[in-house]
């Protein structure tokens, strides 16, 4: 039963990305008068446009250009960045892991943050508290990655002095540790070499926190309503007639509860990670994919852009697709066939 | 929080409730009025902030008359001062008066934006919802794949195609609410369809678009307000984003995102008031519309919950 209703999630998750893709392609090949200026620039000269053109199959009919667009990116022929004069399949692979490791920080940040503070607001029921991390979760989610960045950068970076600046991953010559995971932190670690993590910590600090920020407070919301719901229960009367204290009702049984609903929203936060990584990468200079897409659409390198925003659609659907399963196997409710 | 008074489930009704009740005595309706919005705090405390932004931008050009766009190279990277409250940018422009001029323009896009695409998603959602079979399903097919991109990048993917500046920002941002409104107004006329006086006013005569017209979509306004007033924070926050990655307004224009930018550029040389007026107005007005949704939200009786609006390019 399991399996069936998975595969029927897969099945939907696939005709999904096939659409996305066709959505993908009538925004960005259709609707622009000539696509090959679009991602040649200005400058390209005709023979290089009427390459283009035959190389993406231009001269063809739409529906056998739709095939060929979806056949090249499967094939991984995303085209060639000619800004850095590299295929842009092995550019976005080089940059993947800075942004992953970004991600994957902000991601923690926002997630311990919020589980701490939606228990502390829900276990000390009284107003202050509740308040103050309220007006925090506005706060994050009203402001502009872009424009925390540059606060930080003011504060903790030109004011105080006490974080490095946007120079990257690692202080500018200080080596990268050997690569095993493609994590700077992890891989600093594991080859035992402590100055090295200090140093990718400490740049890792402002972007994931400024990245961080808004998943913090749509988890915090997210978190401190299913717990309130949850503390009402009738189980918790048990679990305290039983003999636990507050505190252990709190963190052994309302809180695992009340994450089901933070696993659902795990799509939402990705979109809001990719979404966000573009921003937040520019103002630190972190050399990640996002990054690379404004430094692209800076100088009308459009290929590179294509190629985000179908890895965006796919990466935001497999999320997805994997937060169903997970959900399929944590909560029996849901396994009704389909 | 103020859960203790809730007369009415819709603001629209619970206006229009009140109207009848003090038989149009206009003091007597501000009073009511006012008791209404004070026991709904984040709903006043929103539309206080929102009142505020708009006579920033409105009056504020009035009373600071410097123009946003003089360029004076001898005042260039002031600090805030008398004559340059907020300070003056690398090309020694009045920061105040681009970030009231920036305010303008960021409302009236949000506004635009928010009533276009509000509107097409309306009608795509009434549409899905009122035709069932395959139309229905083709067009929330084609709305998931939408839904597939996250919205900032959707909005940055048309306006790529379509060639930097205002206007396609605009379009693609209109574009990337779009689905959210669809699925929202599916969802709530197929719920007020199932309601039993639909069917009387079925059996009573009524046609097909009197039905809708009359009887449907009254009773969505509510819920689509809500919608709304997340979709105007979510306009602001990505035209902010798109001018920020250089594919929304144009310089010299003076827009929140592209001064931020240009904030970002002298941070490191100590000149910091750059781009921090233009960002504490972007987030006043956010967190503001975020308050009235959240307000009028509370109150609301329809089963289908918005979704929440926020940082970075979330959902609108």
């Amino acid at each position: 039963m399991i399996v069936k209703s998975l595969a029927v999630r897969l099945g939907g998750a696939l005709l999904t990305v096939l659409l996305a893709s066709l959505v993908a392609f009538v925004i960005l090949r259709v609707l622009p008068g000539d696509p090959v200026r679009l991602i040649l620039g200005p400058l390209a000269g005709s023979r290089a446009l009427a390459a283009e053109r035959s190389a993406l199959g231009l001269d063809q009919p739409i529906y056998i250009q739709y095939v060929t667009y979806v056949a090249a990116f499967v094939h991984g022929n995303w085209g060639f960045d000619y800004n850095s004069g590299q295929p842009i399949l092995a550019e976005v692979t080089a940059r993947l892991p800075a942004s992953l490791e970004l991600g994957f920080y902000a991601l923690l940040l926002a997630f311990v943050g919020a589980v701490l503070t939606a228990v502390a607001a829900v276990y000390f029921n009284w107003k202050g508290p509740d308040y103050f991390f309220r007006a925090g979760a506005y706060f994050s989610l009203g402001s502009p990655p872009f424009w925390v960045g540059l606060m930080a950068l003011i504060v903790f970076v030109q004011y105080l002095g006490v974080l490095p600046g946007p120079t990257g991953r690692l202080s500018t010559g200080v080596p990268a540790p050997p690569t095993l995971t493609h994590f700077y932190t992890f891989d600093a670690i594991l080859s035992g070499q402590w100055g090295t993590f200090v140093d990718a910590a400490r740049h890792l600090l402002l972007p994931a926190a400024t990245l961080g920020l808004a998943s913090y407070g749509y988890l915090y919301r997210l978190l401190r309503n299913s717990l309130l719901q949850v503390v009402d229960e009738e189980f918790m009367a048990v679990c305290r007639s039983k003999g636990l204290t507050r505190w252990q009702t709190m963190f052994r049984h309302a809180l695992p509860n009340s994450l089901l609903p933070a696993v659902t929203g795990g799509g939402l936060l990705v979109a809001q990670l990719v979404a966000g990584s573009v921003l937040v990468e520019t103002v630190y200079n972190w050399p990640g994919v996002g990054q690379l897409v404004v430094q692209s659409i800076l100088v009308r390198e459009y290929g590179v852009v294509e190629a985000f925003v179908l890895l965006s659609a796919l990466a935001f659907v497999a999320v997805n697709l994997v937060v169903d399963a997970l959900y399929v196997l944590i909560d029996p409710r849901v396994r009704r066939p389909a | 929080m103020a859960g203790s008074q809730s007369p009415a489930s819709v603001p629209g009704e619970a206006i229009g409730a009140l109207r009848a009740r003090t038989g149009g005595d206009l003091t007597r309706f501000l009073h009511r009025g006012v008791a209404w919005l004070s026991a709904r705090r984040e709903l006043a405390l929103g539309l206080g902030i929102v009142a505020l932004i708009v006579v920033f931008a409105v009056v504020g050009p009035w009373v600071w008359r410097q123009s946003p766009l003089q360029v004076n190279l001898s005042q260039s990277l002031q600090p805030p001062m008398a004559s340059h409250p907020f300070g003056t940018d690398e090309l020694g422009r009045d920061i105040l008066a681009r970030t009231m001029a920036g305010a303008q323009l960021d409302l009236l896009v949000a506004l635009a934006v928010t009533l276009a695409g509000g509107a097409l998603g309306l009608m795509v959602g009434l549409v899905s919802a009122m035709s069932r079979g395959l139309v229905d399903i083709l067009i929330m097919r084609v709305l998931d794949a939408l839904l597939a991109f996250p919205p900032l990048i959707l909005a940055l993917a048309v306006a790529v195609a379509l060639g930097a500046g205002t206007v396609s920002a605009s379009i693609g941002i209109a574009v990337s609410v779009i689905p959210y409104y669809a699925r929202l107004m599916r969802s709530e006329v197929l719920r007020v369809r199932s309601l039993p006086y639909v069917d009387a006013a079925v059996a009573s005569g009524s046609g097909r678009f009197r039905l809708i017209r009359r009887h449907i979509v009254p009773h969505t306004w509510g819920t689509m307000l809500i919608q709304a007033s997340s979709a105007v924070g979510y306009a602001v926050l990505t035209l902010a984003a798109l001018g920020f990655v250089g594919l929304g307004v144009q310089e010299p224009t003076a827009e929140w995102g592209t001064m931020i930018t240009s904030g970002l550029q002298y941070v490191l040389s100590g000149q910091w008031w750059i781009g921090v007026f233009p960002g504490l107005g972007l987030l006043a007005l956010v967190t503001a519309c975020s308050l009235v949704a959240d307000g009028l939200s509370v109150h609301g009786s329809s089963g289908a919950a918005p979704t929440v609006l926020g940082g970075g390019g979330q959902e609108p």
